[in-house]
């Protein structure tokens, strides 16, 4: 038998209003008349998941600058951190990493110990395909590529409440994730704004239309049409009191004009709507930078630029609700530590990634990075992956979402984590 | 034996299916339906056979089936060999479709390949790659020109479009509808990027042209395919390699054992998850299928193929190779030990035969017989199909061989198909939906594309599911709240000319009878749009809204307006530019959203 989400559970008393703004959505009178679970309107622990499809040069992004393996493995790309040459320095963390000048925005953060960052992260598993790898991530078993289901979905299943709306778990992305496959109530949207009845140049009959159908759907036999139906349509109401198409964003923030900025945007007017999303997922394109990626500079530059600034403006538009979120980076593997032929990098093994949250152990690069002399590369060409990524998602998720069971996040995984939150006090 | 020879002695059960099938319609014709003893009217049994063996029912063809007989237009669909003039016709300029892999592979390199191409022949600067983006597109757009390329997406397009065409207008349905069925059941991605480009083929020569064969040869063409080897690694899994022997023939070094596919061939292909399979049987399938890899091929194989090449397939063949088409089977490669699977010993120096025996055992297994027998009764049942009929049809699938047709007509005799508890049980996934609107319209398709990006945003991205389970065939999986007010918008966006390139007539579909008022309009499109359906709820809710004259007067005034207000894609067409406002008992408008209403309401996302 198939779990109906929470919301639904408790049957038929659910009368909504009659008219299409009435009252309260239905599921949050429901959910707020239970005494078994949390009232939704409690805020909600979010963790936001931002996946760098085509495997980030973590080296680029947090370099060793002082490694002279380093340097001389990179003629081109190596950045120094010193003042003196034509283009900017890399800014320096602790002496011995160095962001990449294009992301000054994250000093801030780094600064104030909000934001982690993990070197030498990635995959037990070997494989330098891209498919492979992101598969792997993001169904959470690097071994087994039969597991039907993706983490973020597992998650969901954790979170010790059934879902209270339908917006628990949301990818901003045009398709379900291979993280959100599952069985637990999961949802992609590509724009928030498409969440209505559309009538396209005939705005006057939409509502109209709008309500046949939620009185179709609302008389149809009872079942899976008749619950999703509800459903659909309570959340349609609820965004669209929000006014998504108008949305200002606080403390001036300014979201870069891009697929990331927009998305991290859908997800701050979700957030702060109080519609119960406590798992966000999105992605941001564009790190497969086999020719010229550029140094200060370039392809990876510009790449860096809008994540780090995507990030940026989604924190400080967030800024009355940052005791609640984490936002959390992942790539599928990192690049190779020389560089190629044409001014890039192919597929390596560790990268890096990015953890911003009042509860991260921040302002610390977490991790084990060797000087990168050739013995202690892996294969003798790439970063050895030193934390396992399994180590990391699972402590971030477990202690900002405060999992039941986070065992069963990642099945065949019993390693420890490497304290990249802080302990509840 | 030759490479032709081995060729032809694994093709001939595919193409042979075709040619046996006459005995097989003669000894195994099917008795008649038992839906009477299910309560159905014969009208209500055509719907029910229709809504399952096909995209949805195009008007009038309720009559046209009762009319055949429902026994015989299942035979007609089980042999799936009708002509289909008309959809080859409109295939005709789809020219990648007539495409071999090795023609793919040399017409449609890889992105990352054309940059690496082009700056090998001196197109493109190595240090300016990317730097001026404008310039550089267009200089590869010269050097694709020169040399005869075309870029990968134009493939993909073309399949996609491909697919929904067949599944739109072809004849023989049920050959659409299975190869659906086994696409998704042997599922490679074309997220996948090096499988991706030899998913047509895959979907032409293996899956649809096996569709309806037996089960076993269908198992052997899907081991053998590129897409699926490249799909799930099997292409690079090896033994310990034998130094002596030729080189590192193959198109990639060997890497060691690698298990996805021997694993995803029991847990997904035959035996099911829980089918009595170890993780030691796993590990020993895989080293039977060891050396199972890709004959090189396209830039990429180059210095391999050309190796190969010189060596010619009869001294391959003295050394244990084995050439058919595409595959290859790497005799260096290969693990030459001793394995046992499920008991059964292979090998020592079993070669690529061994390989060839592990399939047929597993296709043949009790456990297969179940999960795929089970799986067929999801499609086409119910969600959670009683396990009788799961037995009944199990026991056709060892009797006779996996033979899939033998199975779908123990499944459609028997009550378990009929009962009261299967019909409408099933909820249609996005393509179903989208396919099934355009049947019900008799609509043209000018621009499959459109629909293509339809489906995906309620949420089926055609061809790019993933992970090797394919789809959830379930409703559960296809309708959540995101999901299913894109199938409403589908449905008021197809009713109301909003999807270019996709058009359709509603007075010609009513035969041209100008319905005599709103209640009749609505009437009658909903008992074309859904025939032998109980549609008074449907009917009785929407009634209101054809009542409403303040909404016909803001229609009409908005429908007017439109053209000065909109521009872009919500620009209207010329058909209701020039049509004059309508004078008549209920304007076009409100047909229109009527009709947007049936196909997005509850009862049409059933089937």
């Amino acid at each position: 038998m198939v779990t109906r989400r929470g919301f639904l559970k408790g049957g038929g008393l659910t009368l909504l209003g009659v008219g299409l703004m009435g009252g309260i959505p239905g599921f949050l009178a429901e959910a707020a008349a239970s005494d078994k679970i949390v009232r939704p309107y409690k805020k909600r622990k979010v963790m936001v998941c931002i996946f760098q499809r085509g495997a980030m040069d973590g080296l680029m992004a947090v370099t060793p600058f002082t490694d002279t393996y380093l340097q001389s493995a990179r003629p081109t790309l190596f950045i120094p951190a010193s003042q003196g040459g034509n283009t900017s320095p890399l800014i320096d963390l602790d002496g011995r990493f160095g962001l990449h000048p294009a992301m000054q925005s994250f000093l801030p953060f780094f600064k104030d110990r909000r934001l982690a960052i993990v070197h030498g992260i990635g995959s037990p598993n070997n494989t330098r395909s891209h498919f492979d790898a992101q598969d792997y991530m993001e169904s959470g078993t690097p071994f087994n590529k039969g597991t039907a289901s993706g983490w973020l979905n597992r998650a969901v299943g954790l979170l010790g409440h059934d879902a209270l709306t339908p917006f628990t778990a949301v990818s901003i992305t045009s398709a379900l994730p291979r993280c959100f496959y599952g069985d637990n109530p999961s949802v992609a949207i590509s724009n928030l704004q498409d969440f209505a009845i559309q009538m396209r140049g005939n705005p006057a009959a939409a509502g109209k239309v709008a309500s046949s159908f939620e009185d179709l759907y609302d008389q149809t036999s009872p079942g899976l049409l008749k619950d999703t139906g509800k459903e659909s349509f309570e959340a349609m109401k609820m965004l669209q009191k929000a006014d998504t198409r108008n949305y200002k964003p606080d403390n001036n923030a300014v979201y870069p004009n891009s697929p990331l900025g927009n998305s991290l945007k859908q997800i701050a007017q979700l957030v702060k709507m109080d519609v119960g999303l406590e798992i966000a997922f999105t992605e941001s394109n564009g790190w497969d930078t086999h020719f010229n990626q550029g140094a200060a500079n370039g392809i990876f530059a510009r790449n860096v630029t809008d994540l780090s600034n995507s990030i940026t403006a989604f924190w400080t538009d967030l800024s009355a609700y940052q005791d609640d979120v984490t936002v959390m980076t992942m790539t599928e593997f990192g690049r190779t530590v020389r560089q190629n032929g044409t001014g890039g990098t192919d597929h390596g093994r560790a990268s890096c990634n990015f953890i911003l949250g009042n509860d991260v152990n921040g302002g610390l690069v977490h991790g084990k990075v060797e000087t990168l002399a050739v013995e202690n590369l892996e294969d003798g060409r790439d970063l050895a992956v030193t934390t396992d990524f399994r180590a990391v998602f699972s402590e971030v998720a477990d202690k900002h979402l405060h999992l039941d069971n986070d065992r069963a996040l990642f099945p065949d995984w019993n390693g420890s984590n490497i304290g990249v939150m802080n302990s509840p006090s | 034996m030759n490479a032709t020879a081995k060729f032809l002695r694994l093709a001939l059960p595919i193409f042979g299916g075709a040619i046996l099938l006459s005995s097989f319609l003669g000894g195994h014709r099917p008795h008649r339906f038992p839906y009477r003893e299910a309560g159905l009217t014969e009208r209500q049994a055509a719907a029910h056979l229709i809504s399952r063996f096909s995209y949805g029912a195009t008007p009038g063809q309720v009559d046209e089936v009762v009319k055949m007989g429902l026994e015989k237009w299942f035979r007609q669909q089980l042999e799936g060999s009708l002509p289909d003039d008309s959809l080859q016709k409109m295939l005709e300029p789809y020219d990648a479709l007539k495409l071999n892999n090795v023609q793919i592979a040399e017409t449609f390199p890889r992105n990352g390949q054309l940059l690496r191409m082009a700056v090998r022949d001196g197109f493109i600067d190595k240090d300016s790659v990317k730097t001026d983006q404008k310039a550089y597109r267009e200089v590869l757009k010269n050097y694709m020109q020169q040399k005869g390329y075309k870029p990968e997406q134009e493939l993909f397009r073309q399949l996609y479009c491909q697919k929904i065409l067949r599944a739109a207008y072809s004849d023989n349905q049920l050959r659409e509808v299975m190869t659906d069925f086994w696409f998704n059941h042997f599922n490679v991605s074309i997220t996948k990027n090096d499988c991706a480009a030899f998913i047509p083929v895959y979907e032409r020569d293996v899956i649809r042209r096996g569709s309806l064969g037996k089960f076993g040869d269908l198992l052997k063409a899907t081991a053998h395919s590129p897409a699926m080897l490249y799909y799930l690694d099997n292409f690079t899994s090896s033994g310990p390699m034998d130094a002596a022997k030729p080189g590192n023939a193959g198109p990639r070094k060997a890497q060691g054992l690698n298990e996805n596919y021997a694993r995803e061939l029991m847990e997904l292909h035959t035996l099911g998850v829980d089918g009595g399979y170890t993780q030691q049987d796993v590990t020993q399938a895989a080293r039977v299928l060891t050396g199972w890899t890709v004959y090189p091929m396209g830039e990429n194989g180059k210095a391999a193929g050309e190796k190969m090449n010189r060596m010619g397939d009869d001294k391959l063949e003295r050394q244990g190779f084995v050439h058919e088409g595409d595959f290859l089977f790497a005799a260096n490669r290969h693990d030459k030990g001793e394995k046992v699977v499920l008991g059964r010993h292979f090998g020592p120096d079993g070669g690529y035969e061994e390989g060839m025996q592990l399939l047929e055992m597993l296709a043949h297994h009790v456990s297969t017989a179940r999960f795929i027998s089970r799986k067929l009764a999801v499609r086409f049942v119910s969600d959670n199909p009683p396990s009788s009929l799961i037995d009944k049809m199990s026991k056709t699938f060892l009797d006779k061989d996996g033979d899939i047709r033998d199975v779908l007509t123990t499944m459609v005799s028997a009550p378990e198909f009929w009962s009261a508890a299967a019909i409408r049980e099933k909820t249609k996934s996005p393509f179903e939906l989208a396919i099934g609107a355009v049947r019900s319209l008799r609509a043209r398709i000018d621009q499959p594309f459109q629909l293509y990006n339809w489906v995906t945003r309620m949420g089926e991205k055609m061809y790019f599911y993933q992970a090797p389970t394919g789809f959830p065939d379930k409703g559960q999986y296809w309708i959540n709240t995101g999901s299913l007010l894109n199938r409403m918008n589908f449905g008021l966006a197809l009713a109301t000319d909003r999807i270019p390139g996709v058009t359709f007539d509603l007075a010609v579909l009513n035969n041209n009878h100008e319905p005599e008022s709103a209640q009749a309009a609505l009437v009658a499109y909903c008992k074309l749009i859904m025939p032998e359906r109980d549609l008074d709820q449907t009917i009785r809710r929407l009634t209101p809204m054809l009542n409403d004259p303040a909404l016909q007067q803001k229609v009409n005034a908005a429908s007017n307006k439109v053209n000065e207000d909109l521009a872009g894609p919500e620009r209207m067409t010329t058909k209701e530019t020039m049509s004059p406002p309508a004078p008549a008992p209920i304007a076009p408008a409100t047909t229109a959203q009527v009709v947007g209403i049936i196909i997005g309401s509850p009862e049409y996302q059933r089937r």
